[in-house]
């Protein structure tokens, strides 16, 4: 049975955006640890091969988005777009060629990510509008007001096995733990908006604590980290958050961790289970 | 015996900023920023002219986010600030060029990042009480580019030819470049820089964990203190790397945000353990260049 929640009273809004198109700066080199430069595709646009489930190492891009990026030009409404969306809502394509698919929101960078299927995909045009039922602001569990929820559908709530322990802590299934001093770009950030990169600099780190091992989707914890207002080191604190974009050659940066539950106190606990993914919880695909 | 360089190859080169006014987001009127427990704040920040706050004061304590000691310039132009960001080395001489301060010299002390992008100066108090926000400063530059011909591995940034001889680093036995610091900081308490240019900018401490920033003495740090930054390469970006060091400069003061705290300029890096942090109290900008 899942946790309670206070569900039945948030409110269900539309907001939308319009697919992206990957833009370079000239001469469109990303410098990676050594001081190298190489042109890396992976941002923005609909990226037909890369889907939650997938690695999030190994492609020869750069801070790859799974799936279809949405962004709206203007600056309120696209904040509408970052800041009421959350993980696992629905999507329609509302014109074009693929109009009438549907998708569900995967991720938060600096572009909303969404999962389509292949059919739709080929059918996207840059520019299509896709329009979000957003909902979930405003979620928190009835019985654990001091876990904060950020970004979290009521959908994706629903479909994770959280557990109630008897010592009156959770416990959420995660694919791997990241320690804390390798939590890097988006510390500048407040964390009602996007993500904070993993640094994967370190690749022999990454190969023995496994991390390299990560799929798009992952469910991840952060031990003593509180990101209930910005991200930052809090001996005792944990959060549980979702890999939402591939690695990254640049020092400090690597694959995008959104934060979905948070506390600063010792109430959340973690398992380790290799099917803790969103492709799973939200019934996009079945793992390999 | 003197380390091999090449400060005769360096570039002088004016940058010129104007001091820049703080500033605030505009309507519905929210000025507030939340600290790290969620409680909004208002206090000052970036920019301006701070006539009581100053290099070699405490980094800790004021009621304040991220000050900057002393005097805060940038250029509206954004290429010419990138530029002014990136020319500008700690310890390069500023000059007032217009105003009632006009001709009064300072010295470049820090650096802002990501949001702000500030050339920070330290300038005698007497001179701050003469200047108006608007008024031209420039820097003569110099110090990019420079190298130890023995330590390759080091690089440097943000400065200057007069701050490295005044650091007195050495050549220690087992080969490293050892750097004198009042503090080394672990990985875990870098915060807010993280994946950001390491070629100007700031790189924070974060000072959340109260607790663990007493264990370590960090909050004992001044402005203009010079620390280590352990486990960091800052080579291109700063970023985590078992064995890199980095070493910088305290350009900004504490903050109650989260993944915020005292910003670091970084002056050197070595992403193969070739620099050897010295722990040493009292090296602070002060000392360096000899004034109060």
């Amino acid at each position: 049975m899942s946790l309670r929640t206070n569900a039945a009273q948030l409110v269900e809004i539309a907001v939308c955006g319009n697919v992206s198109q990957p833009s370079l700066r000239y001469p469109g080199y990303t410098l990676d640890q050594y001081g190298v430069g190489a042109v890396l595709p992976g941002m923005s646009g609909v990226v037909y091969n890369a889907r939650v489930g997938d690695p999030a190492f190994g492609w020869a891009g750069d801070h790859v988005e799974p799936g279809t990026s949405i962004a709206n030009p203007d600056p309120a409404p696209e904040f509408a777009l970052h800041y009421l969306t959350c993980m696992g809502n629905q999507a329609i394509i509302t014109n074009g060629l693929a109009k009438g698919a549907r998708g569900i929101v995967t991720g938060e960078h600096a572009r909303i990510l969404v999962d389509f299927s292949a059919e739709a995909n080929d059918l996207i045009c840059v520019g299509d509008t896709i329009q979000i039922t957003a909902v979930g602001r405003g979620i928190e569990f009835t019985d654990y007001p001091q876990i904060v929820l950020k970004k979290c559908s009521p959908q994706l709530i629903a479909g994770i096995p959280i557990e109630e322990l008897p010592n009156g802590h959770i416990r959420v299934p995660v694919a791997m733990e990241l320690p804390p001093r390798i939590m890097g770009s988006g510390a500048e950030l407040n964390s009602e908006y996007v993500d904070q990169d993993l640094m994967s600099g370190d690749r022999d780190l990454m190969a023995e604590l496994g991390i390299d091992q990560m799929r798009l989707g992952d469910l991840v914890v952060i031990p003593d980290s509180d990101h209930r207002f910005g991200r930052g080191f809090r001996k005792g604190a944990a959060t549980i958050a979702l890999c939402i974009h591939g690695d990254s050659v640049m020092t400090g940066h690597g694959p995008g961790i959104l934060t979905l539950m948070t506390c600063p106190e010792p109430l959340i606990e973690w398992v380790i289970d290799p099917n803790a993914n969103i492709a799973n919880y939200l019934h996009i695909r079945e793992l390999q | 015996m003197p380390l091999t360089n090449n400060f005769d190859k360096l570039v002088a080169v004016s940058v010129m900023g104007q001091i820049a006014s703080p500033g605030f987001p505009g309507l519905p009127a929210e000025p507030y920023r939340l600290d790290a427990d969620g409680k909004p704040f208002l206090l000052p920040t970036y920019g301006g002219i701070v006539y009581n706050v100053s290099v070699g004061d405490s980094a800790f304590g004021w009621l304040a986010d991220c000050i900057h000691p002393g005097v805060s310039i940038s250029l509206k132009d954004e290429n010419g600030n990138r530029g002014l960001n990136l020319f500008a080395c700690v310890g390069n001489t500023a000059i007032v060029m217009s105003g009632d301060a006009r001709g009064a010299r300072g010295i470049v002390t820090g650096k802002s990042g990501r949001f702000s992008e500030h050339v920070i100066l330290h300038f005698s108090k007497d001179d701050r009480e003469k200047m108006a926000i608007g008024d031209k400063i420039v820097v003569k530059s110099k110090g990019t580019g420079m190298a130890l011909a023995d330590h390759p591995s080091v690089k440097f940034k943000s400065c200057s030819p007069e701050l490295l001889d005044g650091l007195e680093v050495q050549t220690q036995p087992n080969g490293k470049l050892g750097v004198p610091v009042v503090a080394v900081v672990p990985p875990h308490l870098l915060g807010a820089g993280a994946g950001l240019t390491s070629e100007g900018g700031s790189l924070h401490i974060q000072t959340q964990d109260r607790e663990a920033i007493k264990a370590l003495g960090l909050d004992q740090l001044r402005l203009g203190d010079v620390v280590a930054l352990a486990d960091y390469d800052s080579s291109w970006n700063h970023g985590y790397l078992r064995g890199g060091i980095g070493i910088g400069v305290i350009g900004q003061g504490d903050s109650p945000r989260a993944g915020y705290g005292p910003g670091v300029t970084l002056i050197m890096t070595s992403a193969t353990t070739g620099i050897e942090p010295v722990v040493t109290p009292g090296v602070n900008l002060t000392s360096v260049f000899n004034f109060n």
